[in-house]
């Protein structure tokens, strides 16, 4: 039941998952080949002394990278699902209604949380060839809020797009933007460390707010 | 035998203040195929939504097996199959894909049904369903219904869209499986042609009440209908009680009546009506949907 | 489950437009205060104000009592230690002051100027710093190679192999070590710039509190240990780099007291002056031929320290303004939010829920009649009130964030 229902979410989301990761990891990769290249041009320890006293960061482009993960994923997992209203086949399922939402959840969850893991340790080991852990570490502060934007989005998008009334999805919208921004806040390196534990109680409290419009759906709000 | 497989109570729905019934019950018996007929509006897809628990109907409750359709456990749910309107599937998968997600949900999956209607199709084999015909999807929908050896199969208006052959082999090779299987079908339908041949109950719904619940051959051998010609065409028999359905173009009167002949008749001559050419007109399912419910 | 899912979705989205609705509100009606700039004046032993907003009004604090201001070449001249060389281009800066004759050269040797900021505190501070050679003899300071942090000991790392020099770690550990440095240091203080006039190092804090000034000389370790008072602690420190080459640092105590740092002979001397907090607080200090000004700004206040250059008290003035919280704008706010919160804050780099209540509870007003609204709005429904007491608390408790919540996520449930 449950490789059935996560084989089907693969379905959905395969191509998209593995091209945005891809995209993830070229995006780490570019990182490192600019590293490289400052390294050549400027002096290491120039290079250091910028990133520790200039407020530069090194890896600013990945800022976005998990939320195009974490919304392809969620538009690919989903929108299908609403297509035809196809999401009555996945509720006649001899499975309880809402565990197959969460089932569906986790799966993506499960992929989001693949995935960041790889773009993290790509990223780490990299870091840890030029730079050490006191440059690492504030980075990796940095990268959190970032990764759990991913998933936020990943779970806010989701919510909309199974609400079954357009007022509503509307509504949602407005929510979102009032929450989403606070993960890509901009900050210096290390400075989402008080509020990156929060965040991701935040990040699990939406986890499953798809369980609402899925609920909403079934009831046939209209 | 006696049971009833759906058991639909004092059923009220409304869209915000516009009614859709009021107090319909509907009982459908294991084993027998109940067509609901109606023309579009008349609430069939919100009977098939508040069966399959993806409407909250106002007040009543429908029972399938027993259970409150809005909380259905997923042990029922396995012995209902389910055709939604257009025959809609996870069209992102080909058919071996979905055979795949499927069997891994139903104990009783048996692919046998499934692949003998699939080697009809001429679909290739890595060819999604979104890329099939109407009629090579509704097969692949039929096909996963029977795979899935359910006890009780709702339908919701499997012809639509079916080219007449597809529709003759849907309905035949569904009657089968139904009548050998002791199967129950609860089944809607705006298209009336052909379902004589696979239901054993009609409910006939209009705009806000029922028009007709009962076994199909009774109700096609006691609606009748009669043409005569009057002298005087300014006849209206449209408010007679003994009248479900009366059609006039000049002088020629169409009646669609319960009673018989000789009452039709007597009663003409009780008023004396004029009329000339009085006959019966033998009529189909099609035919009597229509007298029934008129041509509006 | 699915209830509880909306009551999460309630939540956040209270805490979403406790954010957004706020700072659109400050968006459209926040007005800017600007805050008086003060000077000391040796020439009149006075304090010399400037305030903006309608027109520059020059004045001080004798003249303002009588509603006198000055003009610019007046006010200009009452400071001429800050405008010297448009005081030498008019021709009237004075040949002595207070009896002392005036070099310009001397002049601009012995002014000084300082400047910290809540910000610098309140944030994610680098734990690598390059040590510098003190005595490279060269006329300009280079970047050393490695980059050095003080945990369990002392380690210097290269920056071209990202790896530690053993060596030279070793070396400075075992210095430090001899010297009674307690691993690690709490706080590492310098200026980690190539653009000084020469480099004297870090002032290092280590882990019971004891402070060390920490240099290296012709690529040796130099450590001091500085005496400080018992039970003294730092909560900032600053270093500087000025001409006159008096002292190595500000020095913040954690009981609110300002200290300098002298050099060579390492005399920690207090300020006779109070409440000196740069957590919260812009301290600016400046230093001239005769007195230091040591001015706090903070949230609707100001307050300026003079002190003479054998660092006793002169003078002191202090005034207060209105803050946003008096304005208009601010008091109906309070009305219609029971809390802001602010992800960012003026005073911090770091990202964080900054929560803000608001006090008194006006805003309950606005709470109740909302949650009256909503109580009148489900009556009309028909529905059960039991259902929506929760609700109905939200509101109360939330306000207009708790009361869009509610709306957004229509509490429509079905047994």
């Amino acid at each position: 039941m449950w490789k059935s229902v996560a084989y089907k979410e693969w379905l959905k989301i395969r191509w998209f998952f593995i091209l945005s990761t891809i995209f993830g990891v070229l995006a780490v990769g570019y990182i490192f080949l600019k590293v490289q290249y400052d390294f050549k041009f400027n002096d290491p320890n120039n290079y250091w002394y910028v990133l520790l006293f200039m407020k530069v960061k090194y890896f600013s482009i990945l800022k976005f990278v998990p939320l195009i993960i974490g919304f392809a994923v969620s538009v690919t997992q989903y929108f299908p699902e609403t297509v035809d209203k196809r999401i009555k086949l996945t509720f006649h399922l001899p499975i309880n209604e809402n565990k197959i939402l969460l089932i569906m959840m986790l799966f993506g969850t499960a992929c989001l949380l693949a995935s960041s893991t790889l773009l993290t340790l790509i990223f780490y080991v990299l870091s840890t060839i030029y730079f050490p852990v006191d440059i690492i570490i504030p980075a990796l502060i940095s990268i959190t809020p970032w990764l759990l934007s991913g998933f936020a989005i990943y779970y806010l998008v989701a919510f909309i797009i199974l609400e079954p009334m357009w007022k509503y999805r509307l509504f949602y919208l407005v929510f979102a933007s009032a929450i989403f921004p606070i993960f890509l806040e901009s900050s210096i390196a290390g400075g989402f460390a008080p509020v990156n534990m929060s965040l991701a109680v935040l990040v699990i409290g939406l986890s499953i707010s798809l369980l609402f419009s899925g609920y909403r759906f079934r009831k046939g709000e209209q | 035998m006696g049971n009833n497989a759906i058991e639909c109570n004092n059923l009220t729905h409304y869209y915000g203040n516009k009614m859709v019934y009021e107090n319909l019950n509907i009982h459908v018996k294991e084993g027998s195929i109940l067509g609901l007929l109606g023309k579009n509006g008349t609430g069939k897809t919100t009977t098939i939504n508040i069966l399959n628990g993806f409407l909250q109907p106002r007040n009543g409750e429908c029972l399938i097996y027993g259970e409150n359709s809005q909380h259905l456990t997923p042990a029922t749910k396995a012995r209902i199959g389910f055709l939604i309107e257009g025959h809609i599937q996870y069209a992102f998968m080909n058919i071996h894909q979905i055979e795949k997600f499927y069997s891994g949900f139903y104990k009783r999956w048996d692919k046998e049904p499934y692949w003998e209607l699939m080697s009809k199709l001429k679909v290739g084999k890595n060819q999604k369903i979104s890329t099939m015909s109407c009629g090579q999807r509704s097969q692949v929908a039929l096909g996963l219904i029977l795979a899935q050896d359910p006890d009780l199969l709702i339908l919701d208006d499997f012809s639509a869209g079916l080219d007449p052959g597809y529709r003759r082999l849907f309905i035949d090779y569904l009657r089968e499986y139904a009548k050998t299987k002791r199967k129950t079908i609860f089944t809607t339908s705006h298209i009336i042609q052909d379902m004589e041949r696979l239901i054993d109950d009609v409910l006939i719904m209009d705009y806000n009440r029922v028009l007709a619940q009962r076994n199909v051959h009774e109700f096609m051998r006691d609606f009748k209908q009669f043409y005569f010609e009057v002298e005087a065409p300014a006849i209206n028999l449209s408010n007679e009680e003994f009248v479900a359905n009366f059609e006039k173009i000049h002088n020629k009167i169409e009646i669609y009546t319960y009673e018989s002949e000789k009452f039709v008749k007597g009663y003409l001559k009780k008023k004396g009506i004029a009329h000339t050419n009085f006959k019966k007109i033998e009529m189909g399912l099609e035919d009597a949907f229509i007298g029934l419910t008129g041509k509006y | 489950m699915v209830k509880l899912s909306r009551y999460f979705l309630v939540v956040i989205a209270v805490i979403g437009f406790a954010i957004v609705i706020p700072k659109f509100y400050w968006m459209a009606f926040e007005k800017p205060i600007r805050s008086p700039f003060i000077m000391w004046s040796c020439i009149d032993n006075d304090f010399m104000i400037t305030r903006s907003g309608d027109g520059l009004k020059r004045t001080s604090r004798n003249l303002e009592k009588i509603g006198e201001t000055l003009t610019r070449e007046e006010y200009e001249q009452k400071l001429p230690f800050l405008y010297v060389r448009q005081l030498l281009m008019n021709g009237t800066m004075p040949d002595s002051i207070n009896g002392v004759d005036i070099d310009t050269h001397d002049i601009s040797q012995r002014r000084t100027t300082f400047r910290v900021r809540p910000k610098e505190i309140h944030s994610p501070l680098p734990t690598l710093y390059p040590l510098f050679e003190s005595q490279s003899r060269r006329a300009n300071l280079e970047m050393p190679k490695d980059f050095f942090r003080i945990t369990w000991r002392m380690e210097f790392i290269d920056a071209e192999s990202n790896k530690i020099n053993e060596e030279k770690s070793r070396m400075f550990s075992a210095v430090l070590y001899k010297r009674g440095f307690k691993f690690p240091a709490k706080s590492i203080n310098g200026l980690p710039t190539t653009r000084k006039s020469c480099d004297e190092g870090y002032l290092v804090i280590d882990s019971k509190d004891q402070l060390f000034h920490v240099k290296m000389i012709e690529a040796k370790p130099f450590v001091e240990k500085v005496k400080i008072p018992n039970g003294l602690k730092f909560k900032f420190i600053k270093c500087v780099d000025f001409n006159t080459k008096l002292f190595y640092a500000y020095l913040f105590s954690t009981d609110n007291h300002l200290y300098i740092l002298t050099q060579y002979d390492y005399e920690l001397i207090k300020f006779p002056i109070e409440n000196i907090n740069p957590e919260l607080n812009e301290i600016k200090i400046y230093g001239d031929l005769f007195n230091f000004n040591i001015i706090s700004v903070g949230v609707g206040f100001l307050k300026s320290d003079i002190l003479d250059r054998d660092y006793k008290l002169v003078d002191q003035y202090s005034e207060t303004w209105e803050v946003i919280d008096e304005q208009i704008e601010g008091k109906v706010a309070k009305f219609l939010f029971p809390a802001e919160i602010k992800m960012t804050n003026k005073k911090s780099d770091f990202i964080k829920f900054n929560v803000e209540t608001n006090k008194p509870f006006n805003w309950l007003i606005l709470s109740s009649i909302l949650a009256i609204i909503h109580f009148i709005i489900l009556k009309r429904g028909k529905d059960k009130l039991t259902k929506h007491v929760i609700d109905l608390g939200i509101i109360a408790l939330t306000g207009i964030f708790g009361f869009i919540a509610v709306n957004i996520f229509p509490n429509k449930f079905y047994d």
